[in-house]
């Protein structure tokens, strides 16, 4: 008659993990089964590598739909690690016990469809297999989660997290009748710091569950109930069979709220259970570990079984493991606080460090308690430590209680070419991923610099988002990028959702793009696309994006999304030689493009509402921007365009007046011309709104103009003057708006000038130039230019 | 006269006296070991300044309501022996809680040395009995005690109220006192050693931050506690109420506090001034200079209580509170009132429900 030993844990919970540690010494199992789904036991093995860090996660994916992932996150202090790592070291079995995640994954793709089919969607594929089959429909029209959304199973199920409905919260009712307002605590004291023997500590919790569980009201058919009860008959089932093997001893290490219902002596009858599991639909997974951080680990990242002091735990685990009776675990974490705040340059003496820890083991008398806890320990170091202030105890809190930890995963685990890719690269050029956020300053003309760059870009094309592309600070120099990076766990399903387009960072981003290419909408998105190929660059991405663009712009009728593929495309021609790029088919397209908008332009400007108008300007905006910046393009037939667009008088008053102001700009619109608009514009007969977004088309971007074109101002201002009491709130914010861009050393002087206006009643002429005072300035300004002094 | 009548003909009585039924209740329920000479155990401290019903059904009021975990930090502060500083702006029950901690720890909380700029040296160590001294010359007869040498004698609490505003050479003679927990007697050679249960509770204001600030060895001999400002409008609104209520039963005032809507409004004119925006978010203001703490609003509630009661008909309307409410906020006649104006003008006045108040703020600047 096999032995079955059940050890109902918590989930990373240190005093779980040393009972389990005693208790696996003490029982010697020649079987260790853990909570966790059978797909996992391809990996198991190599948790005892010497290259295996934790805190690191199992991590199981659908191989068809990627984004169907769990994970199964292990600390060092987590009771399954320990198992395991006891199970291969002596040289025992070990195996996991779940519902598989094949199934798993297939009833959530359901739930998905059906989710999908109640709201209509009209993408959805019709179920090509039948549940029975055990196969799935490739693409699943389930909604675009994000992994965090189906984040982690394992502990989905964790008693201790109250907010979730899932099941009734076991440890809470334990906690509440035993008068404690937090469950955490309760366990720490009744069961995790209690030195009884560790088999029988966890024979009275499995009764204690009994109880809890005999009081749930709900019906058999409640989501929830029904999850737990496939995943409690998967649990039997695989149990069984490893009875059936003939073990001798079996400890089964599982989450405390499943424990009683896998003691062999209460089972239900076989074809019970197989009836709960039968004709369950059935994906095909994929499995792996990943490294974890210890942020994740906490309640503050929105991991919901997570601990809300990883750091803590560790400590503790440390502690008890290394059963070392002339250290005591409050002051040894004291000694850490202290260490970590005299790292921040705030005084921390020995002496206090000694009355923090009699002050935390009063306070656990008062409060009741065994010994010291973490609650215990912080309110110790904010009192003695530092003045009571709870400042300071923040900046420890970050470092030490949750911890700073990345994991590391050996080579050997199955990967993806495309990660092993990355890795490889990254090793190529030294750039490790860290669970602390980093600032790098890349300066593009290193060759090994622009390779980071390249690699980063790529992988932002990916959706890996390694790194963050942020300021760079005071430098308008183009050879410079700052990104931000920072390493987070999830970005491993990223990279598994990646790797369906290659199998290296650069084949993959480049089938990306021409994938995007071929199914993207609009051209501004194609020209968008050009330009990160660029930068990451994909020179066979861009073959791709060229060839859809000359597709796209070829039947594209409207004219805003032809202007603002100017852009984009003019930086492709500007830039693309740099970066060795065959930029020749690129100009074909954008001087195709530049036709075609001159031609629409006009009429496309004709009857637009006030947001089309805004639409459009910032379009003809963009497109001016792009052709700027290559100045051996004739701009002659947009200079015609746009003096068409600024002559009509039934075009918005917004794209009109921008017209104008970029035509002065280029110089073809004389300062009297404007003036004579801007009057004509602004008199009595248009009305006040209309002249308005006329002014704010014309002086928007800097107001230079105003300030050195008296005529203007005394136009502008005499409109001001002369708007119609009742219009002029309509009006104000218009106005207000256009002034509100320009810098505040501008508004002054504007104001100064139109003090000076009011006060005389003319415009007042200002000082004559002094040529003699600038004479030194202007000569150094030409020996710059290299011109020759005249006088 | 027992201290029971005591408590009753005294305008107000001392903790251990006041709440003298309660401390004998947990005293005989309490079954906790206690730390030496404590009259009772840390968890019947604890509970004595929290409240609560005992296991015989007695109820204990609560006397600190706010955070718990601050009030167990304090008492467990006092059972090692380190001494506790109690930090807060004015009004935070700084005080209170302590001369209730030594009331319930010591069964008494007379031993109060109170700290201002003048404080002598004299006053934290002995004064001598002149007559006597120049008679006998100096001997143990001819000493005087201060409270903090008598407290090390029997073993007790000794409250050191304002500890900031006592000059900082006085304040370092407590640095022995502290660390050996002995008071040296240099004219005898002699020294009296503190009894088992000596500790001291030391108030200081932060709003005083640098008038007479701790040196960093005596800083580092105490364990400091900041008391905050109550987080919740309701949890300030009960402290009012509470604390009122058993004020205005000492000063026999019949008015009753069924107007706890006009709390309500006094808290949340002080707490609305205090952080500088009304409840909603939405309007900023600037604040006065006055603290506006929790004891503001008791003292303003208290004084409109006794108009009510003796020149109203016994209920609290806004008439009654909006002088003193106003001589709260103003306490510098120029820029206060501005401030104050403001807040009447662009809050109070907007408020439909609020009318009555507003009009009795402005019938009182009219009549000034």
């Amino acid at each position: 008659m096999t032995d079955v030993h059940i050890l109902g844990i918590r989930h990373h919970g240190p005093g779980s993990a040393h009972s389990v540690a005693e208790a696996l010494a003490s029982l010697r199992p020649d079987l260790v089964l853990v909570e966790g789904p059978p797909e996992l036991d391809q990996v198991i093995p190599l948790v005892t590598d010497p290259e295996m860090v934790p805190p690191v996660a199992g991590l199981i994916y659908a191989v068809d739909e990627p984004r169907l992932a769990s994970f199964y996150p292990m600390a060092a202090f987590s009771p399954e690690w320990v198992a395991i790592r006891w199970a291969l070291s002596t040289g025992k079995s070990v195996r996991a016990i779940d519902l598989p995640a094949a199934h798993t994954f297939a009833l959530r793709a359901a739930e998905g469809r059906a989710l999908a089919a109640l709201t209509g969607s009209e993408e959805e594929e019709p179920p090509a297999a039948t549940p029975e089959d055990g196969g799935v429909p490739a693409a699943v029209a389930a909604k675009p989660a994000d992994v965090v959304e189906d984040f982690p199973t394992v502990v989905e199920d964790s008693p201790t997290i109250p907010q979730q409905a899932y099941r009734p919260d076991a440890i809470g009712m334990l906690a509440e009748a035993a008068g404690y307002s937090d469950a955490e605590r309760w366990w720490e004291d009744a069961v995790e710091h209690r030195n009884t023997d560790p088999v029988e500590r966890f024979e009275d919790l499995i009764d204690a569950i009994t109880e809890i569980r005999a009081i749930d009201q709900r019906p058999v058919d409640h989501p929830d109930v029904l999850e737990n009860s496939r995943r409690e008959a998967a649990m039997r089932r695989l149990l069984r069979a490893a009875m059936r093997e003939g073990h001798e001893r079996i400890a089964v290490v599982c989450g405390a709220y499943h424990a009683p219902a896998l003691v062999p002596a209460g089972f239900p009858s076989v074809s019970a259970d197989n009836k709960v599991l039968a004709g369950l639909p059935k994906a095909k997974v994929a499995v792996t570990w990943v490294p974890w951080t210890s942020n994740r680990l906490s309640l503050g990242s929105g991991y919901g079984a997570g601990v809300t002091a990883p750091g803590w735990y560790q400590h503790l685990f440390a502690h008890w493991m290394a059963k070392d009776p002339t250290k005591d675990v409050a002051t040894t974490w004291l000694v850490r606080v202290a260490h970590a705040l005299r790292k921040e340059n705030l005084d921390a003496s020995t002496a206090s460090i000694v009355e923090a820890s009699r002050m935390a083991t009063a306070l656990a008398a008062v409060r009741g308690r065994p010994s010291p806890g973490l609650p215990e320990l912080d309110d110790a170091a904010q009192t003695v430590l530092c003045d009571g202030s709870p400042l300071p105890l923040a900046l420890v809190h970050r470092e030490l209680t949750v911890g700073r930890e990345l994991g590391n995963v050996p080579d050997s685990v199955p990967t993806l070419p495309l990660a092993a890719d990355l890795t490889a690269t990254q090793r190529k050029l030294r750039m490790k991923p860290s669970a602390m956020e980093e600032v790098m300053v890349l300066d593009l003309r290193k060759p090994n610099q622009l390779a980071r760059s390249v690699l980063l870009h790529r992988l932002a094309l990916l959706g890996v988002d390694w790194g963050q592309l942020t300021d760079t600070g005071r430098t308008t120099g183009t050879f410079k990028e700052a990104w931000t990076l920072l390493w987070k766990p999830e970005l491993a399903v990223s990279l598994v959702e990646a790797s369906r387009y290659g199998t290296t960072v650069a084949s993959a981003a480049a089938t990306f793009v021409s994938e995007q290419a071929q199914a993207a909408e609009g051209l501004p998105v194609l020209s968008r696309l050009l330009e990160s190929c660029l930068l990451a660059e994909l020179p066979d991405g861009i073959a791709g994006v060229v060839s859809a663009l000359a597709e796209r712009t070829a039947l594209q009728q409207d004219v805003p999304p032809l202007l603002e593929t100017m852009a984009p495309l003019a930086r492709t021609c500007r830039y693309g030689n740099v970066r060795g790029v065959d930029v020749s088919d690129v100009r074909k397209i954008l001087q195709a493009t530049v036709v075609r908008a001159c031609v629409g332009l006009p009429t496309a400007c004709a009857g637009l509402d006030d947001d089309a108008a805004g639409v459009m300007r910032r379009a003809i905006d963009s497109a001016q921007d792009g052709l700027s910046i290559l100045p051996e393009l004739p701009l002659g037939d947009w200079h015609i365009a746009l003096s068409a667009v600024a002559h009509s008088d039934s075009i918005h008053g917004s794209v009109a007046g921008r017209a104008t102001r970029l035509l002065l700009d280029a110089g073809l619109v004389e300062g009297n011309d404007v003036a004579s608009r801007l009057s004509r514009r602004l008199s009595i007969a248009t009305p006040a709104p209309e002249a308005a977004a006329w002014l704010d088309g014309l002086l928007s971007g800097d107001a230079t103009l105003l300030i050195h074109d008296r005529r203007l101002l005394q136009i502008v201002d005499e409109w001001v003057e002369g708007v119609h009491d009742d219009v002029f709130e309509d009006v104000l914010p218009l106005i207000r708006r256009t002034f509100s861009t320009f810098s505040r050393p501008e508004r002054r002087e504007i104001g100064e000038q139109l003090s000076r206006v009011g006060s005389t009643g003319v415009a007042v002429e200002s000082s004559p130039m002094d040529l003699s005072g600038a004479g030194p300035a202007l000569q150094t300004m030409a020996k710059i230019l290299g011109w020759k002094a005249i006088a | 006269m027992t201290d029971a009548q005591n408590a009753t003909e005294v305008l107000r009585a001392h903790a251990e006296n006041a709440y003298a039924d309660e401390l004998s209740a947990l005293d005989a329920v309490d079954d906790r070991p206690r730390p030496p000479s404590w009259r009772l155990s840390p968890w019947a401290v604890t509970t004595y300044i929290l409240g609560g019903t005992l296991a015989n059904g007695v109820q204990i009021s609560p006397k600190y309501l706010g955070s718990e975990r601050l009030v167990e930090i304090a008492v467990a502060s006092l059972a090692t022996d380190r001494a506790l500083l109690l930090l807060g702006v004015p009004g935070t029950a700084k005080t209170w809680l302590g001369e209730h901690l030594a009331a319930a720890i010591s069964g008494s909380s007379t031993l109060v040395v109170q700290g201002t700029a003048g404080t002598p040296e004299e006053a934290l160590r002995y004064g001598w009995n002149y007559a006597r001294l120049l008679a006998d010359g100096p001997s143990r007869a001819a000493m005087v005690a201060g409270p903090v040498m008598r407290a090390m004698e029997t073993g007790s609490l000794v409250r050191v109220e304002e500890l900031t505003r006592i000059p900082s050479d006085v304040q370092d003679s407590l640095i022995t006192i502290l660390s050996e927990k002995t008071l040296p007697i240099p004219e005898l050679n002699e020294e009296v050693q503190a009894r088992k249960g000596f500790n001291v509770i030391a108030t200081a204001n932060n709003r005083d931050k640098g008038v007479n600030d701790l040196s960093s060895a005596l800083r580092r001999r105490f364990n400091t506690v900041v008391l905050p400002l109550p987080d919740s409008i309701d949890q300030e609104v009960e402290i009012v109420t509470t604390r009122v209520r058993s004020l205005g039963e000492s000063l026999e005032l019949p008015a009753d506090l069924a107007a706890l809507s006009e709390i309500r409004r006094v808290v949340t004119v002080m707490r609305e001034l205090r952080s500088g925006v009304t409840q909603d978010q939405r309007t900023t203001i600037k604040s006065p200079s006055a603290t506006l703490s929790t004891a503001e609003a008791i003292s303003v509630m208290t004084n409109g209580l006794s108009l009510a009661a003796h020149f109203g008909d016994g209920t609290v309307r806004a008439e009654d509170v909006a002088a003193s409410l106003v001589g709260a906020v103003i306490k510098d006649p120029v820029q206060d009132r501005v401030i104050w104006q403001e807040y009447l003008e662009t809050v109070v006045r907007n408020r439909p429900e609020w009318k009555d108040l507003y009009r009795a703020c402005r019938d009182l600047e009219s009549s000034n």
